[in-house]
């Protein structure tokens, strides 16, 4: 039923999808727009629902869902493996089409809706051709399903039991939120490209596109900032290995995305303002859009082992085509503009505005593209010399740890930015007690710390930034004439500062040791006794916890092994997490015997700090929102 | 105008700071740091909670125990795992880093270039 009816929907919604692309009706595409976001919700609920009614004759829901599954974590299934995750995708591609017709839609023209179907329907495609989380199970495999068909009203085979999803998955609840901002954010800069392509298109020499793509750029950049802050949260919380951010593919993939976004944020100013950089504007535009494909293909398709890597089936040769579609329609398009681009004025002021805003793009396009390489250098070496290698952290360490250092400084001058140049000597004159404030602070940090000079750089120019900004903020504040789009980007350099702190904290003054204990003893960690109680095993519908209680003077928390049934993956433990303002106690346990085990203690520097700066970038949108009403 | 040379004081002593209190990170870290655990999905040895990590750790901490330099142990490794278990292969792979570095340059001079030019 399900099968059937998910089917029979979604080809349906590549029927509509397709007229609308033919359409030129005014009338029909407001109606086909909205027909296509219900069936898309349709769908969505759908799945869900068969999900919920362990309808297990779906291939998807037998082989990503069980029945002890807990509700959240059903729910969450739904994105818990591609051809789901593509689902989700098309519904967010649904949703955005009907907020571009709504309210940036060109008027005299159906070119944009034509771009925007033409996205949509490639990847609804995916699951008419391809594959579909509805297809009907046609062969059993031991547990869940080993063969299916995309083909309407087949004899389909109901596995008794479900797979489960992956264990990872379905162990904290940070993971039903993550994945679908992240999913909001990546299919987003189909906005900013749909205007940039379909207004340059007619060849319309004014900078109207420069505005729907900047405005259309926050929305995505803000749940990607929102959906990567989440994403790391969760691998600390979950995965017990004590980090947030391990430069895995697919953390890069989504994070090269965010950094030619931030860049956008900044050039599109520079273009509004003096007219100029408007290539490299329609550039970065394309970028961000192709950026989000192209990490789309390399961590589904197969090609790189990551911990977020699927199963693979076809997509990637599905996405590559994409790619090469969508690169060819954005490379025709400018080449249409070459003498509208030329128009482009020079920069005259290099230490005013506009300077410094080139400087962050030169910057955050370079870390893009380090991190690029860094991403596809391990492939690029087995194909030609057949040689496995790793990129790991002192790869990005030597190379995008300077530029955001760099950044940052950059971030001081603009806090109060002018178009003329720059005076240093009045603003020295300005700032002095504030900056030898910082200087002072920054020295007393120091004096407990092991130092590097990467951290006393760190250290010193984040200070120096959290005050001048918070005092600009006080100063500012009194003033009601500043304009919005100042105080969010204000908001988000403040978050970006005590950020920088909590993270050159974190990597270089964390440290950790190994305890062997047994029951009712204790140890010492960093001036702390910690108690060690009698572990407690509790059974679950879907797994076995071994949890271990271990109390401070204060708190009592609990380590844990988690024991996932149907599921061939080793077993998940989650740490006992003793929080403060400065450094976290974060331990996890191996059982060795009965009542021995073995403790991996770790003491944890600037998360706590690190969250506080994400969430204060991650809540830079709300002068936005006064602008609005 | 003391305010200034306040500032240019305080800027000396921080950058004293690194050398009177310097870092005191171990062989050991480094080393697990930059091993990789085969077994577990990206984790380094300093990462990774599992028992094959452990067994590792056991071995690399003998190693520096008995003094072997950084080549022996490079060495040891690298023979009985490939390079893939080395996470920071650049020290040994310079052009790992000038490739990024070049192509750094090239696009710098480019967009230097688009800003200056009259077409």
């Amino acid at each position: 039923m399900i099968y059937n009816l998910g089917i029979l929907l979604s080809w349906l919604s590549f029927a509509l999808l397709t007229i609308l692309f033919f359409t030129k009706n005014t009338y029909k595409t407001n109606l086909l727009v909205r027909i296509n976001l219900f069936l898309q919700v349709a769908l969505f609920c759908l799945l869900e629902i068969g999900l919920f009614l362990n309808d297990f004759s779906v291939s998807y829901i037998a082989n990503y869902s069980a029945e002890s599954t807990p509700p959240l974590y059903k729910f969450a299934s739904l994105w818990g493996s591609l051809d789901g995750s593509i689902l989700l995708w098309n519904l967010c591609l649904s949703i955005f089409m009907y907020i571009y017709l709504k309210y940036y839609k060109i008027n005299d023209s159906n070119l944009d809706m034509r771009i925007f179907s033409f996205i949509t329907i490639f990847f609804v495609g995916y699951t008419v051709f391809s594959s579909s989380p509805f297809a009907g199970c046609v062969e059993l495999a031991t547990i869940g399903c080993e063969k299916s068909t995309l083909i309407p009203f087949q004899n389909t085979l109901k596995s008794n039991l479900g797979r489960g999803p992956n264990p990872l998955l379905q162990n904290h609840p940070l993971m039903a939120i993550h994945p679908p901002m992240l999913y909001i954010g990546y299919v987003g800069m189909t906005l900013p490209f749909v205007a940039a392509t379909s207004r340059l298109f007619k060849k319309d020499e004014s900078n109207d596109w420069i505005e729907v793509a900047e405005k259309t750029t926050y929305i995505p950049w803000l749940f990607l900032t929102t959906g990567i802050t989440l994403g790391a949260a969760w691998s600390y919380e979950v995965l017990g290995w004590g980090g947030y951010w391990a430069w895995d593919p697919v953390e890069n993939v989504s994070f090269i995305p965010w950094l030619l976004a931030t860049a956008f944020l900044h050039s599109s100013k520079v273009q509004k303002t003096n007219n100029t950089l408007l290539n490299w504007n329609y550039i970065l535009v394309g970028l961000m859009f192709l950026s989000t494909i192209f990490g789309t293909f390399i961590t589904r398709s197969g090609v790189l082992i990551s911990v977020h890597a699927f199963s693979n089936g076809n997509i990637g040769t599905y996405l590559l085509v994409g790619l090469t579609l969508f690169s060819l329609l954005f490379i025709f398009i400018g080449s249409r503009n070459i003498d509208y681009f030329t128009n482009s004025k020079k920069i005259t002021n290099w230490f005013g505005k506009s300077g410094f805003f080139i400087l962050n793009n030169i910057i955050l396009f370079s870390s893009a593209l380090v991190i690029f390489i860094g991403t596809i250098f391990p492939l690029f070496y087995e194909t030609l010399y057949d040689r496995q290698i790793t990129i790991g952290r002192a790869y990005y360490d030597i190379l995008v740890g300077p530029m955001l250092l760099l950044l940052l400084l950059l971030m001081i001058f603009s806090v109060k930015l002018t178009v003329k140049n720059i005076d240093i000597n009045s603003w020295f004159k300005l700032n002095s007690n504030l900056l030898n404030l910082s200087l002072v602070i920054a020295i007393f940090m120091l004096i407990n710390l092991n130092n590097t000079y990467f951290l006393v750089v760190t250290v010193a120019t984040s200070l120096i930034l959290i005050l001048l900004t918070m005092k600009n903020m006080f100063i500012k504040f009194r003033m009601s004439s500043t304009n919005k789009t100042y105080w969010t980007g204000q908001i988000a350099h403040l978050g970006i500062a005590v950020f920088a702190l909590g993270i050159v904290l974190n990597v270089t003054q964390s440290y950790s040791t190994e305890e062997e204990i047994n029951s009712f003893q204790e140890f010492e960690f960093n001036n702390t006794t910690y108690f060690v109680y009698d572990s407690i095993q509790e059974n679950k519908p879907e797994k076995t916890v071994i949890k271990l209680p271990i109390s401070n003077e204060v708190k009592t928390k609990y380590t844990s092994l988690n024991i996932f049934r149907n599921s061939s993956q080793q077993a998940i433990s989650s740490p006992a997490v003793f929080r403060s303002a400065i450094n976290d106690i974060y331990i996890t346990v191996k059982f060795i015997d009965e009542d021995s085990y073995k403790l991996i203690v770790r003491n944890n520097y600037g998360i706590f700090i690190m969250w506080v700066g994400l969430f204060i970038s991650s809540i830079s949108f709300i002068p936005r929102i006064k602008k609005r009403v | 105008m003391y305010k200034k040379y306040l500032t240019i004081l305080l800027l000396i002593i921080i950058a004293l700071v690194p050398i009177f209190l310097p870092s005191d990170e171990s062989r050991f870290d480094e080393w697990s740091r930059s091993l990789l655990c085969p077994v577990c999905q990206g984790e380094t040895l300093y990462d990774s909670p599992s028992e094959y990590a452990d067994d590792m750790r056991i071995i690399l901490q003998e190693q520096i125990a008995n003094g072997l330099n950084d080549d022996e142990i490079y060495e040891f490794w690298v023979t009985r795992y490939g390079e893939k278990i080395i996470t920071n292969p650049i020290e040994r792979n310079n052009e790992l880093v000038l490739i990024p570095l070049f192509l750094i340059l090239v696009f710098v001079l480019m967009f230097v270039r688009n800003l200056y030019v009259k077409k």
